[in-house]
């Protein structure tokens, strides 16, 4: 070490000069100080720039579902319900599981693990793996903490009367978008209107940090139906077994509270069972009640005479020659499919003659008959809001001749839905008025009815009626212990490429208790092919056992003595 | 331990407290920080095996040995340094060469910087940045009289720091590379070297940067990705432009210890390189300006403790002390400019707070030698032996 020290050495002060020293240290804290002042221009002035950016990077408005309402019977019985669920999804990138961890869950999902592979195999960001699990499910799967696969809160809608109501209700699609039905018709109202947030999220999708609500979501209203489960199960078990019984392709029960027009019960077979939807076919999902029509047959009867009484053409007692049981216009012959001689117009109706009805028929304009047909809602659809509802063929009255005009006075040339049936004898059960039909339960009659036929039209034919369920009508077996029945049956050809097949339809309106009518029962069962295929066979049976047990669940008084019924005696067959 | 001890039983102001309190302050801020940075990337990660404190765990031994390394360095005399300086030197080439053999250097993301010996990794750029500053320091010294001249003075160490820089290249680790050179250079002039000689030394390593620069795609491309991050903001520019936006979320008092999105898997690297972006983020303004001031404090303390032994006439201990002040003022600025925007992204860490054994461990020995530098110092103004 040198003696001199280097303040005072000039050799060494000379070599290493103070001035370097400084100006490096200068250079290092200028340096310094350029980053704060960067530092400052990024944190204090074009901070709003980049908290924009990052915004744009990383903030996301994420939906709040919300939950679909339910839907209820008219007693408040739970019909359609939301559960929560849980959908496994991925990023497929992230999610690189070793062999042992894909068996495993492939296993807890209950899938083929090469279906697993494949999916986490995706060139995409985000592949579902397994929708609508159950929670614990989910649960177990979580608890497996694999990287990349994630999962989602979601509904499920159940419906706990399976089968019964299913084309009632309708169903919903993976989504939560009403598909058929209820579902369908309510889709708006049930669904509700999600919310939205905004949140931060991680890169990797996860919510780290709510930021605003930007709208709350408006939950799903609840939907109360008309329809009573009771009945409905009733109407389901009986139809069930009559086409069981007469091996018919398919079948529909409607039930109308004839006071207010809601609808008690639909019920269609085939049916499916709507929380098990895997192989649906075509057949199943029809709402044959709304959605096919049928030539009506006989049914159609009840409305030629009301018109007939109403336009004066006739009176209750008027006699009617049916004699020789067949009649000829033009090139065509009508056929009784038996031989009356002279009946009363009451007659007419109670042995269902075509010969008499026609005579009726030929009475009137064909302007007259088609403005009564279009009043009592032939021809256009009910617009319940159910898909696929059809109106029915009611051609226009100009073009009507008179072998046409005569036919569809029983019901051939004019097809109708078997609701639009039901309906249109509201005016038969109520004293010549129709109301709307409700799908959902109403608190206060309709107010907006209208009158088709007078009140003393509308209870005479009320006991035409009543005549055909009786001994010497087509349809005794309609009867009912304890109350007053009145119906009609109804038996027609099906149309199959223009011309009439050997396949019926065997169907039954009707409504009771007589005295002061509470319920409007329909019943159509398509080709019957046991042996029988009359619908004093076939429908009226289903009617009888429908309409006994929804009277009984309403709590009905019963207007007639409980005496044994005469149902024993063959039926007046009636004609086709 | 008792020589270190010892310093302190014989009064309070053995050791000096301006610089060895914000220097440990620094160090215990980026385990925090590296803790923040790197739990939900540590959680979420395979490699990791989901433990959130993997990256907190390892910092936190790589400070204990550090530490401990530093309490040793300090027991040291510098004039044993000084002569194992050129030994040092020459393990460093000699690892610089061995990490550039095939399956004996790891390679992370295209660069092999590591050699691994079983559980602990070794990043030999970051120990050559300390054999650097106690080489030039030593060579400077022994060429004093020749410092003036161009043949005897400076083709020696150019001719070194060519080798050494290839070897850098060659990894590549541009960042060490630009560290090592600034500090050869800046304790060559510290020690006098010609001015003039000088200002052409400065004039070609200009060239060469910007041949450098233009011959490498994989440099160019951090260059442009650098000049307006937003252009390809999701391409080249995607890790700068989060760290901008980490910045811009700060604004003046952050968004909070432990609250940064960025971390969130936006922002790679942000444990090491890019610390400071989470810091900016979490704690705003005033935390870069805490950062940036205690980097200040350490190299002004650095220069004043160097400048206080030339004045002892301790020639190399001076040298050494600037040399480890250029070392952690140029490559703290450099790592403060590549997350604020200001340089090119080069893949240098922030001294004494980001996540690296090797990195750690070299900033600690050096701060135990300044430390020793110090020290010596004062017994020496106390008319005491060293």
């Amino acid at each position: 070490m040198r003696g001199v020290k280097f303040s005072k050495s000039p050799l060494l002060s000379e070599r290493l000069p103070l001035w370097r020293q400084r100006l490096v240290l200068a250079l290092l804290l200028l340096g310094f100080v350029v980053l704060v002042g960067r530092s400052l221009f990024l944190q204090g002035i074009n901070n709003e720039f980049l908290g924009d950016k990052g915004r744009a990077r990383y903030e996301r408005v994420i939906d709040i579902s919300a939950t679909r309402g339910r839907i209820t019977d008219r007693h408040g019985d739970v019909l359609a319900i939301s559960t929560p669920v849980r959908s496994i999804w991925a990023i497929p990138e992230d999610a690189s599981l070793t062999p042992a961890q894909s068996r495993d869950l492939a296993q807890l999902l209950e899938m083929d693990v090469r279906e697993l592979n494949r999916k986490l195999a995706s060139e995409r960001d985000f592949v579902y793996v397994k929708r609508q699990l159950p929670p614990e499910l989910a649960d177990k799967v979580s608890a497996m903490k694999l990287a990349g696969i994630h999962q989602k809160n979601e509904y499920r809608r159940y419906y706990p009367s399976g089968d019964v109501t299913a084309h009632m209700l309708g169903f919903t699609g993976i989504e939560d978008n009403g598909q058929e039905g209820v579902e369908l018709a309510f889709n708006e109202l049930l669904s509700g209107k999600p919310g939205s947030r905004r949140v931060i999220k991680d890169r990797r999708g996860n919510v780290v940090e709510d930021v605003e609500s930007v709208r709350p979501p408006l939950e799903g209203k609840d939907i109360v139906l008309a329809l009573d489960a009771k009945i409905q199960y009733l109407a389901y078990t009986h139809l069930r077994r009559a086409i069981e019984e007469n091996k018919a392709k398919a079948g529909g029960v409607v039930v109308l509270d004839a006071r207010t027009g809601e609808i008690l019960a639909l019920v269609n077979l085939p049916t499916y069972n709507p929380n098990n939807r895997g192989k649906l076919i075509g057949a199943q999902l029809r709402n044959r009640a709304l959605t096919d029509t049928y030539e009506p047959g006989s049914t159609m009867k009840p409305f030629i005479a009301a018109l007939a009484l109403e336009k004066g053409k006739v009176r209750f007692d008027t006699p009617i020659n049916t004699a020789p049981g067949k009649m000829t216009i033009g090139t065509a012959t009508i056929h009784d499919a038996h031989m009356h001689g002279v009946l009363t117009v009451a007659q007419v109706i109670q042995k269902s003659s075509n010969v008499g009805i026609s005579k009726m028929a030929l009475s009137m304009k064909p302007e007259e008959m088609w403005t009564m047909f279009d009043s009592i809602g032939f021809g256009m659809p009910l617009k319940l809001g159910f898909p696929g509802e059809v109106g029915g063929r009611l051609r226009p009255a100009k073009n009507w001749r008179p072998i046409e005009q005569a036919t569809m006075s029983y019901g051939h040339g004019i097809s109708v839905t078997l609701m639009q049936m039901a309906r249109a004898y509201q005016a038969f059960a109520r004293d010549g008025d129709l109301t709307p039909i409700s799908l959902t339960r109403m608190d206060t009659p309709p107010t907006n009815v209208k009158q088709i036929f007078s009140a003393q039209t509308a209870r005479e034919v009320r006991a035409m009626l009543e005549m055909a369920v009786q001994p010497g009508g087509t349809a005794p077996k309609a009867q009912i212990p304890g109350y007053r029945v009145a119906g009609k049956t109804g038996t027609s050809h099906k149309l199959e490429g223009g011309a009439y097949a050997n396949k019926y339809v065997a169907s039954f309106t009707g409504f009771a208790p007589v005295s002061d009518p509470r319920l409007i029962v329909a019943v159509m069962v398509d080709e019957p092919s046991n042996g029988r295929h009359f619908g004093g066979d076939v429908s009226a049976p289903v009617f009888a056992q429908v309409m006994a047990g929804a009277l009984r669940t309403l709590g009905v008084a019963p207007d007639a003595p409980l005496k044994p019924l005469a149902t024993d005696m063959p039926p007046v067959t009636e004609e086709m | 331990m008792n020589s270190y001890a010892a310093p302190q039983q014989r009064g309070p102001a053995e050791l000096d407290g301006l610089l060895l309190w914000p220097a440990l302050g620094l160090l215990l801020f980026g385990m925090v920080m590296v803790y923040s940075a790197s739990i939900a990337m540590a959680e979420g990660s395979r490699f990791t095996g989901g433990q959130p404190a993997f990256f907190l765990m390892r910092h936190g031994v790589f400070l204990a040995v550090g530490l401990v390394a530093g309490v040793m360095a300090f027991q040291i005399p510098l004039r044993l340094w000084q002569q194992a300086a050129p030994w040092a030197f020459l393990v460093g080439f000699v690892l610089l060469l061995v990490v550039l053999i095939p399956h004996v250097g790891k390679s992370v993301n295209g660069a092999q910087r590591w050699i691994g010996f079983g559980p602990i990794n070794l990043q030999p750029s970051e120990l050559m940045k300390l054999f650097a500053v106690l080489y030039a320091a030593d060579y400077t010294t022994r060429k004093l009289d020749d410092m003036m001249s161009f043949r005897k003075g400076f083709v020696p160490m150019a001719v070194v720091m060519v080798l050494v820089g290839a070897l850098l290249l060659r990894e590549p680790d541009f960042g060490a590379f630009v560290v090592i050179i600034s500090i050869a250079v800046g304790i060559l002039f510290l020690g006098g070297i010609n001015a003039r000689l000088f200002a052409v030394l400065i004039g070609v390593m200009a060239v060469a940067f910007v041949i450098l620069i233009w011959s490498s795609p994989y440099r160019r491309e951090r260059i442009f990705g650098f000049m307006d991050p937003w252009q390809d903001a999701f391409g080249k520019g995607y890790q700068l432009s989060h760290a901008l936006i980490a910045f811009g979320r700060g604004e003046w008092f952050g968004v909070g210890l432990g609250a940064s999105v960025e971390k969130l898997f936006y922002l790679p690297e942000a444990h090491t390189d890019f610390l400071l972006a989470v810091i900016a983020e979490e704690l705003g303004f005033v935390g870069v300006c805490a950062v940036i001031g205690l980097f200040a404090l350490l190299v002004q303390r650095s220069f004043a403790i160097g400048r206080q032994a030339l004045i002892l006439d301790r020639v190399y201990a001076g040298l050494v002390a600037q040399g480890i002040g250029i070392w952690l003022g140029v490559q703290g600025f450099i790592n403060m400019g590549v997350n604020m925007g200001l340089l090119p992204t080069k893949g240098l860490t922030l001294p004494l707070m980001s996540f690296g054994g090797s990195g750690i461990v070299a900033n600690c020995l050096a701060l135990g030698i300044l430390l020793r530098v110090d020290w010596e110092n004062r017994q020496l103004m106390r008319g005491q032996q060293v």
